[in-house]
């Protein structure tokens, strides 16, 4: 697995380097900045500042630009993640080098963890340039629970691996990128509370917000880094993303080899 | 040694059938096909579009799982042990597939060989020996999106090589290909049987490359195996016939008779066509009629301008074999 990882690594890094995909880079980080500066226009010259008693409530913080803007920081760089890993195998069909790889012998988990890993890069990138952007806007960050933020930002991009493998295998399954990708974004920007709580959705709606990686890593991550939350809460929290992690790594995992398979069949056969 | 026993290899197509109904057919793509590959062999595998050898390859290869049917390479079953015939076996196909085109040549080999275990000096050395061996040494660490058809090929054969396989499955390599790079590719496939010992499986729609290059030929037709032997042993089998075409300034009445006569006397068919560049007479047997008819034509002596005489080949073979099977 080692070798795979290494190997994907360093060619997604020779390809980065060589053919920037500056227009996913650019639109990730206008996708940050545009939830950053709506937030921050409609909070300040449309409501005034005034808030729903029920969202200090929901949230346990009244400082809403903090939120938003950590909802936007964070939504970026799980459509960034998302989008690197879940991509790799119908990328690999479309550009006709995927027979060249599955003839080979080596471990699919190390070569998209090696994808993955390099991802984090750009993602990183990305996701610094937000925060950078949301501290003009009001951005408030305090250092909570700082140790827990690197555990959280790992088992947080565990989870959204994992997710990356079932949604690629979607893709896969329908031989789309576009309508498969966007489909999980729209829904997941919806309930997973980045711009305001799930629990103004309707009932039925918000159930979906359990289902999100980036529901419980927002809520770990405003705990963190922008305002103090109970420890019992974040272990909560903790804890449920680890096991959505593990269950989306099983799920992916054995998807994408059916997938595979299915592939072979249907589209070289 | 490869051997596949009596494969088998459906598909289930699923057709529009009104506006959300579909209806499921089964196309049997291969269908009881049995080959061996020996070491230091080549094989042709020949058949027309869609009938059966690209699914054959890609199950040998492991790619694809045959439906039923057994395929062992060296004693290893490599349906249930698809891990370790990856590193004994490769594919090469025509077109410009297969490559990253953002990487050169030696990174694209760097990565495949760190894909088959490869590492250290042993990977850099390998890399290098067959950038060499393929003629690439000059553009390695130039990207393959700006290479031409020919050098992503010869790559492509590199690519196939990196992990030293014993068996490598050829479909189509000469592809589109000119005739100088086809023929460096065919010397170089005979080498790597001939003095590598390498099992080689060939798949080509240029007849006369099998002819040149392939020890036994299997024909199939609709995934079912029509003919297996020796390319002579095929053309001897299937194509009776030989072809002899003359062209002679004149050739009058008299002499026509008197030909017509003498060659029906041997067993010739001959036909008598008139044309720009003279009479044309073409001629066909079981046999070679060449020095039966130039004694025939030294006894009139008829001034003769062009003689073919047209062996029969592979090709032939393959288009007679499919009218009898259509």
């Amino acid at each position: 697995m080692w070798i795979a990882f290494s190997a994907t690594f360093k060619r997604q890094l020779i390809t980065m380097r060589r053919a920037y995909p500056w227009s996913f880079f650019i639109g990730h980080i206008l996708d940050g900045v545009y939830i950053t500066i709506f937030a921050y226009l409609s909070y300040h010259f449309i409501f005034q500042g005034q808030l729903n008693t029920q969202f200090v409530s929901y949230t346990g913080t009244s400082d809403y630009l903090s939120y938003v803007i950590m909802g936007g920081v964070f939504n970026s760089f799980a459509v960034s993640l998302l989008m690197i890993v879940s991509r790799m195998l119908i990328n690999e069909m479309r550009e006709g080098t995927l027979e060249a790889l599955l003839l080979t012998p080596s471990s699919r988990l190390g070569y998209f963890l090696g994808a993955a890993i390099q991802g984090l890069m750009r993602s990183g990138i990305e996701w610094l340039a937000i925060i950078c952007v949301g501290l003009f806007f009001g951005l408030n960050l305090v250092a909570a629970h700082l140790a827990l933020l690197l555990p959280i930002m790992i088992v947080l991009c565990f989870a959204l691996f994992a997710q990356a493998l079932v949604l690629g295998g979607f893709m896969l399954a329908f031989r789309d990128t576009y309508i498969t990708q966007n489909t999980l974004f729209v829904i997941m920007t919806l309930v997973s509370g980045v711009s305001f709580p799930p629990q103004f959705l309707p009932d039925w709606i918000q159930g979906l917000s359990l289902i999100m990686p980036l529901y419980y890593g927002l809520e770990l991550m405003r705990s963190v880094m922008t305002h103090a939350a109970p420890s019992s809460d974040i272990l909560y929290h903790l804890l449920s993303l680890s096991t959505l992690g593990i269950l989306y790594f099983a799920i992916g995992l054995l998807f994408m080899k059916r997938m595979e398979k299915s592939v072979l069949e249907k589209h070289f056969g | 040694m490869l051997e596949a026993k009596h494969l088998h290899k459906s598909y289930t197509l699923k057709e529009k059938n009104g506006w959300l109904s579909r209806r499921k057919q089964q196309i049997k793509a291969v269908n009881d096909l049995s080959l061996t590959i020996e070491k230091g062999e080549i094989i042709g595998l020949l058949g027309v579009n869609g009938a059966g050898k690209t699914t054959t390859i890609k199950m040998l290869s492991t790619l694809l799982a045959p439906t039923s049917g057994t395929i062992s390479i060296d004693g290893i079953n490599a349906v249930k042990q698809p891990e370790l015939i990856k590193r004994r076996v490769n594919m090469i196909a025509g077109g410009e597939r297969m490559l990253y085109w953002r990487l050169s040549a030696r990174e694209n080999l760097m990565y495949f060989g760190r894909l088959y275990g490869l590492n250290g000096n042993t990977l850099k050395q390998r890399c290098r020996a067959l950038i060499d061996k393929v003629g690439l040494t000059e553009f390695a660490d130039r990207p393959v999106e700006r290479y031409s058809k020919g050098m992503k090929q010869r790559l492509q054969i590199a690519r196939g090589l990196i992990n030293d396989p014993d068996y490598l499955f050829l479909d189509e390599p000469t592809l589109g290909l000119d005739a100088p790079v086809a023929r460096q590719l065919r010397v170089l496939v005979k080498s790597l049987a001939k003095e590598k010992n390498k099992g080689i499986l060939l798949t080509s729609h240029y007849l006369e490359e099998v002819e040149e290059l392939c020890d036994h030929v299997s024909i199939i037709e609709k995934g079912h195996l029509l003919l297996q032997g020796t390319p002579r042993r095929i053309i001897q089998t299937i194509v009776k016939d030989r072809s002899l075409i003359v062209v002679m300034k004149t050739l009058d009445k008299e002499n026509w008779h008197w030909l017509k006569q003498e060659t029906d006397k041997l067993g010739i068919h001959a036909q008598k066509k008139e044309t720009n560049e003279g009479t044309r007479v073409d001629m066909k047997a079981t046999f070679d009629m060449t020095s039966s008819f130039l004694a025939l034509a030294q006894k009139r002596n008829l001034q003769l301008i062009r003689f073919d005489a047209k062996k029969p080949n592979l090709e032939d073979a393959i288009i007679r074999l499919t009218e009898v099977h259509d």
